[in-house]
């Protein structure tokens, strides 16, 4: 049974197997690589993607969940780097090793688009779910305020 | 310092200079300046050496040779040597190094890459100015004395005219390199010191960046392994019949264990069209593993049985003064027993690279930090020189130590060497908790004699842990003098001291985790130092002062000057003595490890069970400071690795194999842990800098204990800390 996915605006018909995991398809398949394995329990939050603008764990989604649905990958937060995250996770060099931050921004995002002034409590409440092993949590927390002002013209 | 330190450093460096065919004295620039390379490039570049390139449009690379696993080493070094060539960094591109002798000692670990690589890359970029400035004092036929470089151009002083550097690419190359290039004092830096951006950040927050598991090539497979469980155990049987009968499975591998330190541990691999397939056939493998003589390890047991060996006489490594005399003559004796866990590094990219093994060469794409340890372990394995293994090193999506060990890139190896294919080899993060090299548990047993004025006079200290030692052979089964020399040679002042290494055979790979040794040194140390403090009823900070002081020895005067300098600013930044709110409290910790000070305060709030660390005052004297944005980020992620070992976790074996598997049994900090405030300071800048990746680990756990027990009462002796 083939399956139509809409990834980052483009349409892919696919054949593979409806139970592949959203991330396998994506990084070995289309080897969008951008979205990273970490556990594959949705425990770490480093394979984060939007699938119609929720944040879901791509290695717990499917092929067949996503068949007729809106992928957004850390490759189409922005066509150019300018998503405010993006902007504001430069500013505060908040990268170390860099692995997990694809799925850090896409939570990000899903926060600020729902919450657009987000406290503390409730940045750490939507980032609870993505491991930083190299320990960035304060920098993701200015960076996500930083990004949020900037969103709303401060 | 660590048996790391010092038996890397040791066959690192030889190597490295025996390459460059140079003595101790030498310059290292001169390494990589073959006749040849400038022969043939004369005309359209200028590489005065392996770190330097520039093209003729100007356009500048310089490459890394020490491996970016998160720590930022590959903007500090560059942008030294950009300093040095007074290059603009607006036109410089960072590259990383293959593995290449070329660019030294590439092994990336125990914090020394600034210490080691520092002075040769400015010595490389400081020798290209010079030629750059001899190229265009030659064209314009004025003396060099008139001649200065400034970002990326050569003016002179006498008709204010200029050449960019790409103009001056093809004279530059015929001249003869600087044997002693002169380099710029700290007041002249431009990029030195300053809180420049990393030249990877862009390519992280976009998706782009490539590390060892994202590495693509045409008609390559992907690999899933199944480890055995226990070290030293074997494969009884494996019915491969189910997953070679799945669509896309290429092969299932049967992997013996690779007798060498750095060699596989033994396991299964399945080889399929992709890594979801790959991990569903390996898990229709019917696998029997037979346990072999550590199938009997358990973790609870044996750190009990390690407490019993550093609480009776052990074997005597140290001794100074009269011990047995102190401890007659004390006023107050005693002391304490601690313990700690074996811990994973659980880097988030887990273990992955990508081998290509062909009848006339293997390529290897990895995530590593020895890229040599790979061809040297890869070599062996396929009977080929090292030099005839290519490896391109990755970006590592993290490492702490893990990836110096090259057991998974061999595992890929064998799988390519199977299959005909290029294979890349992704652990699971079960694999990467079940079968890793653990940081060592350990027990430790100090006694402390004080005399009426409060005093210490007398110290003993056993310790036992499985020691690194035993990966490398299996023959040593305690700590030796070498690795005990953290706490013989303490800046501390006691008059006498002994000692003690307490058995503690390993039935586990143990391996290198951020700090090393130093994190159960530094707890047991400074817990015990604020206990004595208490027995003493002496301010703790006051006390630290007062032990350090003690030191009479004029070797160590430099370390006891720089231990309380970070100490004093530690308490300074924390208001050390000002009230707290109700049920807070507040520890500090100083630990000298790497060739670098470290002092941390931690304030920690304690209600019932639930400890929450609310702010970290840093003081650190790592000398001169890079890059400081850097060198806080590194700081910054010590305190978080520090919380969660000190609060979360713990690898525990049972049946001699690993109890944990994924990230909710082995649940390092999130972000709800993580204090909203870590204040860093750098202090006794104009010294030599040193490495900082992992001294700031040590000091958290036993300032945030001391903290726990200045709110709570409460004396916590084991990591990690359960409250009862």
């Amino acid at each position: 049974m083939s399956h139509t996915l809409t990834i980052n605006g483009h349409l892919h018909t696919t054949d593979v197997d409806s139970d592949m995991p959203l991330l396998w398809f994506l990084r070995d398949t289309l080897e969008l690589t951008g979205t990273k394995y970490g556990c594959g329990m949705g425990l770490c939050g480093s394979c984060t993607v939007h699938l119609d603008g929720e944040a879901v764990r791509s290695c717990l989604f499917t092929v067949g969940d996503a068949d007729g649905k809106q992928v957004t990958t850390i490759e189409g937060l922005s066509t150019d780097g300018s998503h405010p995250l993006q902007i504001a996770w430069l500013k505060n060099n908040v990268s170390q090793c860099g692995y997990c931050q694809a799925g850090q921004l896409m939570t990000a995002a899903e926060l600020l688009a729902k919450k657009p002034d987000p406290s503390t409590e409730e940045i750490n409440a939507a980032m609870e779910g993505n491991i930083c092993r190299c320990g960035t949590y304060k920098r993701i927390r200015l960076a996500i305020t930083d990004a949020a002002n900037q969103m709303k013209g401060v | 310092m660590t048996t790391f330190n010092k038996e890397m450093n040791a066959i690192t460096r030889r190597e490295f200079l025996k390459a460059s065919g140079l003595g101790a004295g030498g310059l290292m620039i001169g390494v990589s300046l073959p006749a040849s390379l400038l022969a043939s490039t004369r005309s359209t570049s200028f590489e005065p050496n392996a770190f330097v390139y520039i093209a003729q449009n100007g356009d500048t690379t310089l490459y890394c040779g020490r491996c970016e696993m998160g720590q930022g080493i590959s903007t500090a070094l560059p942008a030294a040597v950009a300093d040095e060539l007074e290059a603009d960094w607006e036109r410089v591109s960072v590259l990383q190094g293959d593995a290449n002798k070329k660019y030294g000692p590439q092994a990336t670990g125990g914090s020394n890459s600034i210490n080691e690589m520092l002075e040769p890359m400015r010595k490389a970029g400081a020798a290209g100015k010079e030629m750059l400035v001899a190229a265009a004092a030659k064209s314009w036929n004025l003396p060099v004395e008139n001649c200065y470089a400034k970002s990326h151009a050569v003016y002179n002083s006498v008709d204010d005219r200029s050449l960019q550097y790409g103009q001056l690419v093809t004279l530059a190359s015929e001249l003869p390199v600087p044997e002693n290039p002169v380099l710029k004092t700290r007041a002249q830096f431009n990029y030195i010191g300053k809180p420049l951006q990393r030249h990877d950040q862009a390519d992280m927050v976009s998706g782009v960046r490539v590390y060892g598991a994202d590495k693509k090539v045409p008609g390559m497979k992907y690999a899933a392994i199944k480890h055995i469980p226990v070290l030293g155990g074997s494969i009884k049987s494996v019915d491969k019949s189910k997953a070679l009968a799945m669509p896309g499975v290429v092969d299932v591998i049967i992997i013996p264990r690779f007798e060498k330190a750095y060699g596989s541990i033994g396991g299964v691999a399945v080889v399929a069209d992709n890594t979801w397939i790959a991990e569903q056939a390996l898990a229709a493998l019917t696998i029997e593993f037979e346990a072999g003589e550590n199938g009997t390890y358990d973790t609870t047991e044996y750190k009990q049985q390690l407490v019993k060996n550093v609480e009776a006489p052990a074997k005597i490594e140290f001794e100074k003064g009269s011990l047995d005399k102190a401890f007659s003559d004390a006023a107050i004796r005693f002391g304490g027993t601690y313990v700690g866990g074996h811990l994973s590094h659980s880097p988030m990219e887990p273990m992955a690279s990508l081998v290509w093994v062909q009848e006339d060469k293997c390529v290897i794409w990895a995530s590593t930090q020895d890229p040599a340890g790979i061809q040297e372990t890869v070599g062996a394995y396929l009977d080929r020189k090292p030099e005839d293994i290519t490896v391109h090193v990755m970006a590592s999506g993290g490492a702490f130590g893990r990836k110096f060990q090259c057991d998974y890139v061999q595992e890929a190896a064998a799988c390519s060497k199977a299959t005909g294919f290029p294979v890349q080899l992704t652990w699971s993060r079960e694999e990467d908790t079940r079968t890793g090299y653990y940081h060592s548990c350990s027990a430790q047993h100090i006694e402390a004699s004080l005399n009426a004025e409060g005093k210490v006079t007398g110290w003993l200290h056993r310790a036992a842990f499985p020691p690194i030692g035993s990966t490398f052979n299996p023959a040593v089964v305690q700590p030796t003098a070498g690795d005990l020399d953290a706490v013989s040679l303490h800046p501390y002042g006691i008059e006498n001291m002994r000692v003690e290494s307490g058995m503690a055979k390993a039935h586990t790979r143990i391996g290198w985790y951020r700090a090393v040794y130093a994190i159960f040194y530094g707890f047991a140390i400074n817990v015990f130092t604020d206990e004595l403090a208490h027995k003493a009823g002496v301010d703790t900070v006051q006390f630290f002062r007062d032990i350090y002081a003690n030191n009479k020895n004029p070797e160590q005067q430099a370390q006891v000057e720089r231990c309380r300098g970070v100490l004093d600013k530690a308490a300074e930044m924390a208001a050390w003595g000002q009230p707290l709110p109700a049920n807070h409290g507040l520890g500090i910790a100083v630990h000298h490890s790497f060739h670098s000070y470290v002092a941390m305060a931690v304030q920690v709030e304690v209600v019932g069970k639930k400890i929450t660390v609310h702010r970290v005052d840093c003081a650190v004297d790592c000398g001169l400071v890079l890059n400081p944005d850097i060198a806080t980020a590194q700081m910054e992620g010590a305190v978080i690795m520090g919380i969660g070992l000190t609060l979360n976790t713990e690898i525990s074996f049972k049946n001699g194999a690993v109890v944990n598997s994924n990230f909710h049994d082995y649940p390092v900090l999130r972000i709800s842990q993580a204090p909203v405030e870590i204040n860093v300071s750098f202090i006794n800048q104009d010294v030599k800098p040193t490495g900082l990746g992992e001294p700031g680990v040590p000091t958290l756990a036993p300032a945030l204990a001391n903290a726990i027990f200045a709110a709570s009462g409460q004396r916590y002796r084991s990591l990690p800390i359960k409250p009862a």
